[in-house]
């Protein structure tokens, strides 16, 4: 057993190995003095200096980290929520609900966000004449609805990953907890969510994943405000990706690094 | 279980107030449909400085985003930046508006060749932003032969060393000028003679690449091209090795243009925009960062020699070069033409 | 407690007929359902009877060309078109990575599952992170290493490993592995769900019993494990089939996915209700493989 554990270990060594290695490559380009090829032409801090006076790209940068936070928090609980109600009863229709969770994964991008694109237009002008009644805001493309586009494919795959932990649960897991007087609600916090939460994160992670880098049903949905990294890095590939694309895919990854390793001293501190 | 709490109650919060966030109300300024990376920031930066016009600027990577959006209604802009053929499609379907050209004095800057285009004769609707074309590049280091037109590159000898444009309509418009035809020749009877032409080629052709083909040849995978002469441009700018040439059959030229839309809100900020861009000094700004050919003629008074001596951006002599016409519903069957080919 | 091995078939035996409150519960995600997945598939559906006119708009007139199309030959009248060709070619790229994702990615989610509790989450946001980088951005950094003028072959020439550049991007072998790159973590993640909640005990008894490894796994560990690798596999396969990019950037688009043609639709051809009919027929094909094969499932 425990050299079947070893070699997993090993295996897995490797595999991040695989994962990381476009990656190290990457930041190391993003130092290197030449725009293109593969050559070392010298040590620079040019493309950093570069990407920080570039207003649009962090701006795009910034809207991508919400949007994405605001997916994944929605994808999350709708998974979520959704895979436990479908688990825990027996809902009529319920082969077709769990068939059209997965539309949003199968249908092309393309279709999703012109589809969702004509929806939200028809929609707008009904919704903004109601609205015009107590508010100054107008329905537009925007935030909103790029958010909404992204958790409608998101969600599925949380929900998929939380069906998966509920398959062959305890049936007595949650009974147990009502038996000792608390309410269904409560209880559903206090076992079932802890109970999932591996499977909620995996969920999470990958919706947040998945909003990040989506391109083209952000393109059709998206505003002139909530321009998206994606689209701009996109969009930079016709000229050629310069190295202060690597520099800001850098500067998120060496950033997220250093929030995982912080979160892990705090806990051991919490300890 | 307090954090998940606060998540939830987030989560419906930001679903609840989504609406209101959506957009707030459409500001007075210059809503901006352009192509990514081709309008410069600093030219956006000096236009709102100059006359205080705020600029919300949203990118697409192609013509045809641009107009499925455009046509889905979604989002009302002010400025586009088609492509030739889409301005004739837009303007035969009533979709764009006429420009007020004494808002534009300026346009006296454009070169006399640039005006009165086929696809806009009188000037009503567009006016250019940059021109290119669409031709052969070559790695003179890997390829000792000459290579003259699109002849040359098929012949066989440079059997998947080959990149070219994965766009279905270019591909089939060098198969008709290699056969003789305008690019715009396109019938059921010409799209029946390019197959086994296109037959012929296409498994020589080793990637397809609209985004960024220079990549291929830059790394060595493929020794010719068939790409933007923007692309060229770069390439040449890297290395000399990379040499432009524009096929001798005929070629395709591009005029990308400023247009805007019917019912758009800020029309006159919109034509202030594209006097301030025809100002030869800040054309200047968009040539250096795009190495296309600048229609502008005071503007390229200003340019270096080193940019007007680059052959992609200022082709030599007298090359036969034609605009594409909007074929509207042949698009289809180019596609299905093409599909069919590379499907098999 | 036992946990029996989990029969598929059975229903956990609290489900119950939903109330007032499970209704209610339920309703954002039917709602949501309803509004942004039903209704555009509805007007996709319209769509696809429909015909395009000189501009690309949609024109309401009721045809079956578009149908017709994908599924009769134009030249020879008969059945099976190019679009048939290039549907089971995305099929099958997709069923060959979601195979070697699940070879490669298991015994990761198995390390990351039974590793110290404190250790696991850390482990899983390795996994993600670098996929938060841009596609593009590690794309293109794939295609420096496997160039032919790339670090890949200068490193094999350096080391006079091989004396001529190996050509190694623009082939199907690039493909695959962009594939199996892009999506090993989608394998990863919901297999190690399963995994983490692998009671020791279950494994340790096997073994008290005299089972060896291969039979312990083959018995206990695999069908604990099950829903975990079901998930993972939904996860890539679906997705897979309709991806376009990795065949275009490290492929050379040479061979044509059924993404790529929808999205040339769309863009290029300008002819929406054709790819709206082949969107469609790509989804309805699912949705009967999908409900025909949950049966015995009974996932949800």
């Amino acid at each position: 057993m425990a050299l079947i554990n070893w070699l997993c270990g090993g295996w897995t060594a490797l595999i991040f190995a695989f994962l990381y290695l476009p990656i190290l490559l990457l930041i190391v380009y993003s130092f290197n003095a030449t725009d293109f090829g593969v050559s070392w032409a010298g040590f620079t801090f040019d493309w950093y200096k570069k990407l920080w006076s570039n207003a649009p790209l962090i701006e795009a940068l910034k809207n991508s980290l919400i949007i994405a936070s605001i997916t994944t928090v929605l994808s999350v609980f709708l998974g979520t929520s959704g895979a436990w109600l479908l688990h825990r009863y027996r809902f009529p229709l319920l082969k077709t609900v769990g068939t059209l969770i997965f539309v949003p994964m199968v249908i092309p991008e393309i279709i999703m966000g012109v589809s969702l694109l004509i929806f939200f237009t028809v929609i707008s002008a009904p919704l903004n004449n109601w609205l015009a009644h107590f508010s100054e805001a107008e329905f537009g493309l925007g935030y909103a609805t790029v958010i909404i586009a992204h958790t409608t494919f998101c969600f599925p795959f949380v929900l998929v990953a939380v069906q998966a932990r509920l398959a062959g649960v305890d049936p007595f897991l949650e009974e147990a907890a009502l038996d000792l007087g608390a309410p269904p609600l409560k209880a559903f916090f206090l076992v079932m969510v802890p109970y999932l939460l591996p499977a909620i994160v995996s969920g999470g992670l990958m919706a947040f994943t998945l909003s990040m880098d989506e391109y083209i049903v952000t393109i059709f949905t998206t505003g002139p405000e909530s321009q998206t990294l994606t689209i701009k890095i996109f969009g930079m590939a016709k000229k050629g990706l310069d190295p202060s694309l690597n520099a800001i895919s850098t500067v998120f990854v060496l950033a997220t690094a250093a929030l995982v390793v912080l979160a892990e001293m705090v806990r051991k501190i919490n300890r | 279980m307090k954090t998940i709490r606060l998540l939830f109650a987030f989560a419906l919060l930001g679903i609840l107030a989504a609406p209101l966030h959506a957009a707030p109300k459409k500001k007075a300024g210059l809503n901006l449909f352009c192509w990514s990376e081709y309008v410069p920031q600093e030219v956006i930066d000096g236009f709102t400085k100059e006359t205080g016009i705020k600029v919300n600027v949203e990118n697409y990577a192609s013509n045809e985003e641009m107009l499925a959006k455009l046509l889905a209604g979604g989002a009302k802009y002010d400025l586009i930046q088609p492509s030739e053929y889409t301005i004739e499609a837009l303007a035969k379907a009533d979709k764009l508006e006429e420009l007020n050209l004494a808002n534009i004095p300026n346009i006296k800057n454009l070169a006399p060749e640039f005006t009165k285009m086929p696809h806009d004769p009188d000037g009503k609707y567009s006016v250019p932003w940059m021109a290119g074309s669409v031709g052969i590049v070559v790695n003179t280091a890997k390829v000792k032969t000459p290579v003259k037109g699109y002849k040359d590159v098929f012949d066989g000898s440079h059997k998947k060393r080959i990149v070219v444009l994965n766009d279905n309509r270019e591909i089939v418009s060098w198969a008709l000028s290699f056969l003789d035809h305008s690019v715009n020749d396109i019938t059921p009877e010409t799209l029946e003679k390019v197959k086994p032409v296109l037959k012929e080629w296409l498994p020589q052709v080793k990637v397809y690449d609209s985004d960024s083909p220079k990549t291929a040849l830059l790394n060595g995978d493929v020794d010719l091209g068939i790409v933007w002469s923007g692309e060229a441009a770069i390439l040449f700018k890297k290395n000399k090795k990379f040499q432009y040439v524009l096929p001798s059959e005929h070629a395709h030229r591009f005029i990308d243009s400023l247009a805007i839309p019917k019912g758009a809100a800020n029309k006159e900020n919109a034509e202030k925009f594209i006097n301030y861009i025809l100002k030869p000094e800040v054309s200047v700004k968009i040539s250096e960062a795009f190495p296309y050919t600048n229609p502008n003629a005071e503007a390229r008074k200003l340019l270096s020699k080193a940019q007007l001596e680059n052959p992609a951006s200022y082709p030599p002599g007298d090359p036969k070069l034609e605009t594409f016409n909007d074929i509207g519903k042949l698009a289809k069957d180019i596609d299905k033409l093409v599909t069919d080919l590379k499907g098999k | 407690m036992i946990a029996t091995t989990p029969v598929a078939s059975e229903a956990p035996s609290n489900q119950r007929r939903p109330g007032f409150l499970g209704w209610l519960l339920m309703a954002p995600m039917l709602l949501w359902l309803v509004a942004f997945v039903v209704v555009p598939t509805a007007i996709l559906f319209v769509y696809s009877f429909c015909q395009r006119d000189e501009l690309g708009q949609v024109v309401y007139q009721f045809s079956w060309e578009n149908y017709r199309r994908i599924f009769i030959d134009s030249d020879t009248g008969q059945f099976g078109t190019v679009y048939w060709t290039i549907s089971l070619r995305s099929v099958i790229y997709a069923a060959l990575t979601t195979g070697v994702c699940l070879l490669f990615g298991y015994p990761v989610a198995w390390f990351i599952g039974r590793a110290p509790e404190r250790r696991r989450n850390l482990l899983l946001t390795l996994v993600m992170i670098p996929f938060w980088t841009s596609f593009l951005v590690r794309t293109y950094a794939w295609i420096t290493i496997l160039s032919t003028e790339g670090l890949l072959n200068s490193f094999l020439q350096y080391t006079h490993l091989i004396s001529e550049p190996f050509e190694m991007l623009y082939t199907p072998g690039a493909v695959v592995l962009g594939l199996i790159y892009n999506y090993l973590p989608f394998l990863i993640l919901p297999v190690y769900g399963s995994v983490e909640k692998l009671d020791n005990t279950l494994i340790e008894a096997s073994f008290d019993l005299g089972a060896g490894p291969l039979r312990t796994f083959q018995r206990v560990i695999l069908p604990l494990t099950w829903p975990g690798i079901v998930a993972g596999i939904l996860l890539v396969f679906i997705p897979a089939i309709g991806m376009f990019g990795i065949t275009q950037l490290m492929g050379g688009g040479i061979q044509p996915t059924i993404g790529e043609v929808i999205q040339n639709q769309f863009l290029q051809a300008r002819d929406a209700p054709f790819g709206a009919a082949l969107g469609m027929t790509l989804v309805v094909l699912f949705i009967v493989v999908f409900w025909f094969t949950s049966r015995r499932q009974r996932i949800a």
